[in-house]
């Protein structure tokens, strides 16, 4: 099998990675009825296993799950979700077969070996669907041509996509078909069905392909989402222990402090996050992103060649068929970490303290925001794609953080965020030695404003505001916050 | 020497003062009822008195030294909140039917496991209050499995197992049924009998023994003159027009269920349930707390999987039919104390209204003309009008409660499924509620009501279905009383 991606003409690259659309309310009128009566085959009931097809049900489709025989014989928890809530269950023989639609939510390091094994089963003209596009386009599986392929991708755990559909909302959804296979047409009209059926269509749904799918998912998961807050969140530790702030507060501050601060961008994008710092907080904030962006863009834009050249991927499939050899060195390593060792202390921080004293994260973020939207735009994804995997999934990320540090983090990201995160976080440490040298705990640990009169030149704020308001982030941020009517606080992974 | 000494006290709430120069004396032993009107200040009063809310005037608790009971107060809320294992508290009403294999909360064991361990408490004591509030059904079930009432129990246990010197107790019968109001107000009566000191922060009438003071708060202010306690009765506005317009049914069975089993792992919940529900029917469903009556109305509204499993009709269409829970829903008008309990945080009461229309938790579509217009009448109609863009949570609890029932005849359904309405809900506003219920009958809707009180129904019911552990042990019309 040979990465997809890289066996497409540039002018093709350019093409898929280019396909993007938020798609209006009324592209979902016909709600499920293109998957209406059609038999609908589960392969594997976890997280996302389990909720989809509980929403599939309850919105009037036909739902089974096909196991694994071990699964069955030894009554697996996959077996006992699926039988538990009255799902008929079986083997790939027998229902396979009898599948109009196949949905393949099995982890993503045993699609090709599952995919295997059950595409031979397929009936002729089924459709097989996935939740991400990794065995796809980088593993560059082939699918039988009279097969139609889709993408339904939540963007959120499991747990909350049967949660949101009860409450008569959804989860933001990405939807794409592979054009190598869409024989009779009709891709996306069965997508789109699926999107309804799992609420997805209520939170906003942008029209994808598995390429920018895949692209802009790895570099967003790499950099700013897991890599960047990672790294920031250990040096800012590291230097608050090293300037004699107390371990407890200091541990309080990181844990709970990336958190609070990326809730602003939900609500506001960049800008809304810095207009919480104080105006000389802001400009410092905006001054020492600029200096960070500087020197990890080279970082960034490694990843990014990397992944666009399959360079990742190929050494990370190296480490599943080396039995994870270094993604369990690394998560141990992070879990040694002082941070994630120092519990948080027993002190109250208020909302606005989390801001005043660790303007530092600020600027970890708007940089790394920025710098990944700016380098996936520059590598051909456009901008709504972009703005999804950085911006708009960074304060879910940081919401893992909060509830148990990193190691939660990295628990429920999948095994290939994971991965790349451990790989950004190796080189961007070492990277940002120097700068943390000039770092002192008005930054991070205490209050910015402290001893300072406040004054700023009305010149420079005007500038300063006037740059955090027109980056390109900011722009397509404006227009997708507001065609999200009714975005709410998700959680996603 | 007095116990609890309050004098001069004042709270305020921004520029609201809610509570108004109140002087209070305590004496140990005693047992203290507090009454009065929704958001009149009686929960600020407790709360103010375990020490948790910034005031004026004094407030001096005296402890006894010699006492062997911990020298500590006690508020029981009448609504508490527990999070999950990841300290998240975004649950949903439907989770508890909605099986997976994993622990989202701690099991009720584990809980009172760690509270005893905190606490340094006696287990045979413990033993002895599960015996007597029935309560060791749920010990193994996760926090968020069981039923408000259940919830009820847990928070009374975790008291009276403490027995602190001074107990107060927000709403203490809130979604028991009457076999356990019982048993608690004997629990209630030891508690004293052993020396403790009770307040109780309730409307109700069947108080035990032990309750010999009374007072009264009216608009903030104080009363112990116990002639001063009667409430006004509320009257009835004249119903919005769109109330009046007879519910569209296009089946005259509106739920046939055959043979009804549902069981969860080695637990039988509901064996061998039948019953039909006819168009304009009104149905009084009962039985005590864990009997399963809240599992059946989730079989119709939706909300469980069983469903799939079972002979169910609805609305003329057979459940896996390739219906959507949303049509259903849509025919459905539904409130219970899980749905208030779990309900979106962030809704205005507008919002809370206006999301009956979609039948989801929270506010997340457009309105339309004609939707908003019907909004304004309700809202006028039930006296929420003006508080209809503050946070619902921020409402007194039985505003809440109204604003939710708001939601369930927003859109006029066929059916209104009212799983214990009135619980939490004072005399008055219960009979205010039973009234507009009565009233909203008139043009035919059908109707299923869950309610544990004779002297607390609506005067509508026309059958009844009772049961016992997950069994019906009665099924029919009942005579007709007058209306
Ligand atoms: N988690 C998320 O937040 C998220 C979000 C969006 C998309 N996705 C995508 O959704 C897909 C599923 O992820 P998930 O998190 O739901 O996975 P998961 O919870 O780990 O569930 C995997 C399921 O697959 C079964 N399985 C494992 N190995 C298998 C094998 N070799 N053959 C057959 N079945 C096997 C497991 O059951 P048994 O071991 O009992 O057989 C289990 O039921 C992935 O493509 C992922 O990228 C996930
Ligand atoms: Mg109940």
């Amino acid at each position: 099998m040979a990465n997809y991606f890289n066996t497409l003409p540039l002018r093709e690259q350019l093409n898929q990675l280019g396909v993007c659309e938020f798609m209006s309310n009324d592209e979902f009128l016909d709600g499920v009825d293109a998957l209406k009566g059609k038999k609908i085959v589960i392969v594997g009931c976890g997280a996302q296993g389990l909720n989809q097809g509980l929403n599939l049900r309850d919105s009037g489709l036909d739902v089974s799950y096909a196991l694994r025989k071990e699964a069955i014989e030894e009554k697996r928890a996959s077996w006992k979700n699926a039988t538990d809530n009255n799902f008929n269950v079986g083997t790939y023989e027998e229902l396979i077969p009898g599948a109009d639609l196949v949905i393949n939510l099995t982890p993503d390091k045993q699609h090709t070996s599952v995919v295997s094994a059950v595409m031979p089963l397929m009936k002729q003209g089924a459709t097989l669907s996935y939740s991400h596009g990794f065995n796809i386009v980088e593993e560059g599986i082939q699918i039988r041509k009279d097969l139609t392929v889709i993408m339904v991708a939540p963007k959120s755990p499991g747990s909350e996509v049967r949660a949101e559909y009860l409450r008569g909302f959804g989860v933001p959804t990405l939807i794409a078909v592979h054009p190598e296979n869409d024989p009779e047409g009709k891709g996306l009209e069965q997508a789109k069905a699926y999107c309804v059926g799992t609420g997805g269509h209520r939170a906003g749904v942008l029209r994808s392909s598995f390429v920018a799918e895949v692209k802009s998912d790895l570099m967003g998961e790499q950099t700013i989402l897991c890599g960047l807050l990672q790294t920031g969140s250990i040096l800012s530790f590291d230097k608050m222990l090293e300037k004699g702030i107390d371990a407890g507060y200091a541990s309080k501050l990181v844990q709970y402090g990336v958190e609070v601060i990326t809730e602003a961008l939900k609500h506001g994008g960049v800008t809304g996050m810095m207009d919480r710092l104080s105006n000389p907080a802001k400009i410092k904030a905006f001054r020492i992103s600029e200096e960070l962006k500087t020197i990890m863009r080279p970082l960034f834009q490694k990843h990014q060649d990397d992944i666009m050249s399959g360079e990742f991927s190929r050494i990370m499939m190296e480490d599943w068929a080396n039995g994870d050899a270094n993604l369990l060195k690394w998560r141990a390593e992070t879990g040694e970490t002082a941070f994630e060792k120092t519990p948080a202390g027993d002190v109250k921080i208020g909302d606005q303290e989390y801001f005043d004293n660790y303007t530092l994260m600020a600027a970890f973020i708007k940089a790394g925001v920025e710098l990944a939207f700016e380098t996936m735009v520059e590598a051909g994804i456009k901008p709504e794609s972009a703005y999804y995997e950085s911006l708009h999934e960074t304060p879910l990320i940081a919401n893992t953080i909060a509830r148990k540090k990193l190691f939660e983090m990295n628990r429920v990201i999948s095994d290939t965020a994971e991965y790349g995160c451990y790989l950004f976080d190796q080189a961007c440490k070492p990277l940002l030695a120097d700068f943390m040298k000039t770092v002192d705990t008005d930054l991070v640990g205490k209050n910015f404003n402290e001893g300072k009169d406040g004054a700023v030149d009305n010149q420079e704020l005007v500038e300063v505001n006037e740059a955090l308001r027109s980056h390109p982030v900011e722009l397509v941020g404006t227009v997708l916050r507001k065609a999200m009517t009714a975005m709410k606080a998700i959680k996603t992974a | 020497m007095s116990l609890v000494n309050i004098k001069d006290l004042s709270v305020c709430y921004g520029a609201k003062t809610v509570l108004h120069n109140i002087s209070l004396v305590v004496n140990p032993g005693e047992g203290w009822v507090i009454r009065g009107e929704s958001g009149s200040g009686k929960t600020t009063l407790g709360r103010t008195i375990a020490g948790s809310v910034r005031h004026s005037g004094d407030v001096t608790i005296h402890f006894n030294t010699q006492s062997p009971l911990p020298a500590t107060t006690l508020f029981v809320e009448s609504w508490y909140r527990f999070t999950n294992l990841e300290g998240d508290r975004n649950f949903y009403y439907q989770q508890r039917y909605n099986h997976q294999q994993r622990r989202d909360t701690v099991t009720i064991a584990r809980e009172l496991e760690l509270f005893g361990k905190e606490h340094a408490l006696n287990n045979v004591r413990l033993q002895e209050l599960i015996a007597t509030l029935d309560y060791t059904r749920v010990l193994d079930e996760q926090l968020f499995e069981i039923s408000s009432g259940e919830h009820k129990k847990l928070q009374l246990i975790k008291a009276l197992w403490l027995h602190p010197q001074l107990l107060i107790i927000d709403q203490p019968y809130t979604g028991l049924d009457v076999k356990s109001r019982g048993r608690l107000n004997e629990l209630l009566n030891a508690y004293t009998g052993n020396g403790g000191t009770l307040i109780l922060i309730s409307n109700d009438t069947e108080l035990p023994a032990c309750v010999n003071r009374f007072a009264m708060l009216k608009d903030g202010r104080l009363s112990t003159d116990e002639t001063a306690f009667r409430f006004e009765e509320k009257v009835l506005k004249p119903l919005p027009h769109f109330l009046k317009e007879p519910p569209q049914y296009t089946t005259q069975t509106l739920i046939h269920m055959k043979d009804i089993h549902v069981r969860y792992d080695d637990k039988q919940v509901l064996s061998n349930i039948q019953w039909q529900v006819n168009a304009g029917d009104r149905w009084l469903l009962q039985g005590h707390n864990g009997s399963g009556k809240s599992t059946l109305l989730s079989l119709i509204t939706g909300d469980h999987p069983q469903a799939y499993a079972n002979d169910i009709k609805l609305f003329g269409v057979q459940r896996g039919g390739g219906e959507s829970i949303w049509d259903i829903k849509r025919r459905i008008g539904l409130i219970s104390p899980e749905l208030h309990w779990y309900f979106d945080a962030n809704a205005t009461v507008l919002q809370s209204l206006a999301s009956g229309f979609f039948d989801s938790n929270g506010l997340y579509r457009q309105l339309r003309y004609m939707q908003k217009q019907q909004l304004d009448e309700l809202l006028k109609f039930l006296d929420l009008y003006d508080v209809k863009n503050e946070l619902l949570t921020t409402l007194p609890l039985g505003k809440q409660r109204l604003a939710l029932l708001g939601r369930t005849i927003i859109k006029n359904p066929q059916l209104l499924v009212l799983d214990e309405p009135c619980q939490g809900l004072d005399q008055q506003q219960t009979q205010y509620f039973n009234k507009l219920v009565d009233e909203i009958s008139r043009n035919g809707v059908t109707i299923i009501y869950v309610g544990h009180f004779e002297t607390q129904l609506p005067a509508c019911i026309t059958h009844k279905l009772v049961l016992e552990n997950g069994r019906s042990i009665e099924n029919n019309r009942i005579a007709t009383q007058s209306r």
